[in-house]
């Protein structure tokens, strides 16, 4: 038992760590990340790619190659913290709390970071002016309006959705404006701009005479299969028919024309802003574990100055 | 042009050291740092005339990144050779301003392009400003650091090479925080800010993570008596080497979210 402890407690064992960790990193980004197997194998040949895949390098920071690592050096840090702080009441040494509040810092920081990594939780969403989405939590967002800026030689300068929230028809937020760098915070959730695109969109007519939009992307079921609208030529509509997984017809539609058992009213296209967003469960505990972490540098730096070391 | 007379300024110093170096008289080089001086404050009166022109402080783009990096460098001169009276201090001076100029080269080189242009979007952030101007700041400290391990590795007086570990220990235990500060946190606050995601394992912050590890890492080979000296120097180099990686090698070899800066 002792030997462990004292395998864990060495300063040595820390050095080699996080070495390792570094290297492996750089191995890394050297590795294009995510991508199909089908990439590794036609960038670095069967062998490589057997290898990169099987070591998870393609997933690297969460394959266990890089984990296992890191879970040591948790270990390794916790008992040096640990060490420090019994052996200082011991010796009754010089009181120096700042590399104790960084060791701190970054125990509850990787500690935090497991929370984003297993809870954290992101959806993308595309709204023109008047859509509503639900997000969790009973939470409504309507977009009012949404608006783009540009400098006079053309570059983007900002893009603002406007939006209201409401919680089981109750307004709770009349009135916000979600900006780069701005997002809007509700009950636990960020919405974050981050892109805007143009739409394509058909309004369809049923046989009851009842009109619905369609956008691109978006489709309906006729005849056992799925038809998917893929947006405009000019002024005609393009529909694709897909049954088991594979295309079995394009049909190009103008309007006034049928497609399965509507009619093609009216097709145009709009703006839409892209929303994302986000609910991290690890973020509050990496922000105490970087204020932690900040203040015992901060400490360092000053008890470093007094003793005329620097 | 403002730029083009710091420049100018940085090669005089540089020359003035070169002389002084061959020929060790005091009165060759009594001024110098004078010089680092008013090239640091024409370096830093192009950030601000630009921040003016912009409306946002002027470190959104490489030139203006460089410029600011090398005018910290400049500053970080002056202040050493003012304080502190080691013989050792001429050769890291010149060994930095070499540094300061061939950031300052790359500036004025195509890569770089020196459009006066408000930032986009994503960069209209006061974290970015944090982000930025303290990493550079942090990294100025690793460039001394640096030039004192090098000169470390290749002295052989005893006596010199206890002074060159013991500033190049200094210089990165002020540097290291402030690059801790500077490139991780703010830079993860900016992120999480203007992207949802405090860390995303892109290139460049995965190298600032790496960068950070090799520092880490000297300051705790200070502990371990068969690491301290030799070990600690290579480390230091390294990390000077992987900071300058992190900020061209990365844009140029390796893709992300910050193909912007």
């Amino acid at each position: 038992m002792s030997a462990l402890y004292n395998f864990f407690r060495s300063i040595r064992l820390a050095v080699v760590l996080i070495l390792i960790i570094a290297v492996l990193s750089i191995l890394s980004t050297l590795i294009p990340q995510g991508k199909d197997a089908a990439f590794y194998f036609h960038t670095y040949g069967a062998f490589w790619a057997q290898v990169t895949l099987s070591l998870r390098f393609n997933d690297f920071f969460r394959s266990l190659l890089f984990l296992l690592p890191v879970g040591l050096f948790f270990i390794n840090l916790s008992v040096c913290t640990v060490d420090r702080l019994v052996n200082r009441e011991r010796r009754k040494a010089r009181r120096r709390h700042g590399p104790d509040l960084i060791h701190i810092g970054l125990l509850l920081l990787i500690i935090g970071a497991m929370f984003s990594v297993f809870g954290r939780r992101e959806g993308m969403v595309y709204m023109g002016e008047g859509d509503e989405i639900r997000l969790p939590g009973e939470y409504t967002v309507r977009l009012l309006d949404y608006e783009y800026e540009e400098y006079e030689n053309g570059r983007p300068k900002d893009w603002i959705s406007t939006v209201k929230v409401s919680r089981e028809g109750e307004v709770l937020v009349p009135s916000f404006p979600i900006e780069v760098n701005k997002p809007l915070k509700i009950g636990g959730i960020s919405v974050y701009q981050t892109s805007f695109a143009r739409e394509d969109r058909a309004i369809l007519r049923d046989a009851e005479g009842t009109s619905s939009p369609i956008s691109r992307g978006e489709g309906f079921e006729w005849e056992g299969a799925v038809v998917i609208f893929q947006g405009l030529e000019g002024s005609i509509a393009v529909f694709e028919k897909w049954e088991n997984h594979s295309r079995t017809e394009t049909y190009r539609v103008g309007i006034g024309e049928r497609i399965g058992e509507y009619t093609v009213e009216e097709l145009g296209s709009r703006e839409v802003t892209g929303l994302k967003a986000v609910k991290d469960p690890g973020f509050i505990p990496v922000v105490i574990a970087l204020i932690v972490f900040a203040a015992g540098l901060t400490l360092t730096l000053l008890q470093k100055r007094k003793d005329k070391d620097i | 042009m403002i730029a083009t007379i710091g420049f100018g300024l940085l090669i005089l110093a540089a020359g003035i050291q070169v002389a002084y170096l061959f020929r060790r008289e005091r009165r060759i080089d009594a001024f110098s740092h004078y010089i680092h001086l008013s090239a640091a404050a024409l370096l830093f009166a192009v950030t601000i005339d630009r921040s003016i022109r912009i409306r946002f402080v002027a470190v959104t783009n490489t030139f203006e990144s460089l410029v600011f990096f090398a005018a910290v460098i400049a500053l970080l001169l002056f202040i050493y050779r003012l304080r502190a009276k080691d013989k050792t201090i001429p050769f890291i001076t010149f060994g930095a301003t070499i540094v300061a100029l061939a950031l300052l080269a790359v500036a004025s080189s195509p890569i770089a392009p020196k459009d006066i242009v408000p930032p986009i979007p994503a960069l209209q952030s006061y974290w970015l400003v944090l982000h930025v101007s303290l990493s550079f700041i942090g990294e100025s400290f690793f460039v001394i650091a640096c030039i004192c391990s090098i000169y470390y590795l290749a002295s052989k007086d005893e006596e010199r090479k206890k002074n060159l570990d013991r500033l190049t220990y200094t210089t990165i235990a002020i540097g290291y925080p402030i690059f801790t500060v500077g490139a991780l946190i703010f830079g993860a606050v900016w992120a999480q800010n203007a992207w949802g995601s405090y860390w995303s394992w892109d290139p460049k912050e995965t190298w600032a993570l790496i960068t950070w590890l090799v520092f880490t890492a000297y300051l705790h080979t200070r502990f371990v008596k068969r690491l301290r000296g030799k070990v600690s120097a290579v480390l230091s180099i390294i990390g000077f080497a992987f900071t300058m990686f992190t900020f061209f090698g990365v844009n140029y070899l390796l893709a992300g979210l910050h193909s912007y800066a």
